[in-house]
């Protein structure tokens, strides 16, 4: 369960960035999440009150934004979503193409007191 | 009413272990001491390949091996009967290492005059690509029966690793792996791969592989 391991990081992660802005409440925690990133953001939900049950997220909601697996082709510049794509430029067909969003995770913000 | 604020992070995921795997690897080279982290699915032959290496090395160097397994101590037994130091690290259902579970390691091995730590990494071609453990260097098994597609499946993997190892090359004729087209699918997502086709089983091609640790381990040294 590669997703519960993730996300103890996650909220050890927000639990210092909290301390260091004095942050004591923790109304929201938004997550950005690659399409080519590897977690499934289904089992983040599901993970989320476990990792953070005890902790300063215990009554936090979890809100999660994908981001796109964007490619630009390096024979005609397209930007193209590679995955419904694919892998293939829609414009000229070419499969030589340099991925620029998709592959990232990220802790976006929180909404906190 | 409270007043919430917005705070943004933007930090990636990954950013701490990153962060903490750096410093781990700053500590490690003041203690001239090489870490090597070693990934596979299960079963494409992590132990017998290790065991293997260090036959070939132990003359050489002073070699300790970190078993991370989820929940066994199988893989332990038969690296200590190599006569190599060896310590077993139970994840606890984690499915990879992080710096922290790794450094915790190498104080519980005690190998203050160890050359080469080898970091046998639970058996999974996911989460340990995205946990940087701190090592000096990383490689990947792929075996000759899982196919030659797995740089495709998960690039990640491919791309953090200094070294892919193609174990089971033995039994090449009994599989449809195209030894070409998986070297050059590995190129294409890291064109400076090395690569190191072999069999653990029979020894063929493990000179190179071992060779290559062996300057590799050495040349750190050196910088020192």
């Amino acid at each position: 369960m590669h997703e519960l391991g993730i996300m103890y990081h996650i909220v050890e992660q927000v639990e210092r960035v909290a301390r260091e802005n004095r942050i004591t409440e923790i109304e929201a925690l938004v997550l950005q999440v690659g399409a080519l990133s590897s977690v499934v953001p289904r089992y983040l939900y599901a993970c989320f009150p476990a990792a953070a049950d005890g902790t300063i997220l215990e009554n936090t909601t979890l809100e999660i934004e994908s981001l796109p697996a964007n490619g630009i082709c390096k024979e005609c510049g397209t930007v193209f979503d590679t995955i419904e794509n694919l892998n293939m430029c829609p414009d000229c067909k070419s499969r030589n193409f340099e991925l620029i969003s998709g592959g990232g995770f990220f802790i976006k913000e929180i909404r906190g007191a | 009413m409270k007043e919430f604020r917005v705070l943004e992070i933007k930090e990636s995921v990954f950013a701490d272990n990153n962060a903490d795997a750096d410093r781990l690897r700053k500590e490690l080279k003041e203690s001239n001491t090489f870490l090597l982290n070693l990934m596979s699915s299960p079963g494409a032959g992590k132990t017998s390949t290790l065991v293997k290496t260090i036959a070939a090395l132990k003359y050489k160097l002073n070699i300790a091996v970190m078993e991370a397994d989820i929940d066994s101590d199988v893989d332990a037994a038969t690296i200590a009967a190599t006569g190599a130091k060896v310590i077993q690290l139970h994840t606890g259902g984690m499915c990879h290492l992080d710096a922290d579970m790794t450094r915790q390691g190498i104080k519980g091995l005690d190998a203050k005059d160890t050359d080469l730590i080898i970091l046998e990494n639970v058996g999974n071609l996911v989460c340990p690509a995205e946990f940087d453990t701190g090592a000096a260097k990383n490689a990947m098994i792929l075996s000759v029966p899982e196919g030659d597609d797995k740089p495709l499946k998960y690039p990640l993997m491919f791309q953090i690793c200094d070294a892919l190892i193609i174990n089971k090359i033995d039994t090449i004729s009994m599989f449809d792996f195209d030894m070409d087209a998986c070297i050059k699918r590995a190129r294409k997502l890291n064109p400076d791969i090395k690569v190191f086709p072999l069999s653990a089983k029979t020894g063929e091609g493990m000179e190179a592989w071992t060779s290559w640790l062996y300057e590799t381990v050495t040349a750190n040294q050196e910088i020192n």
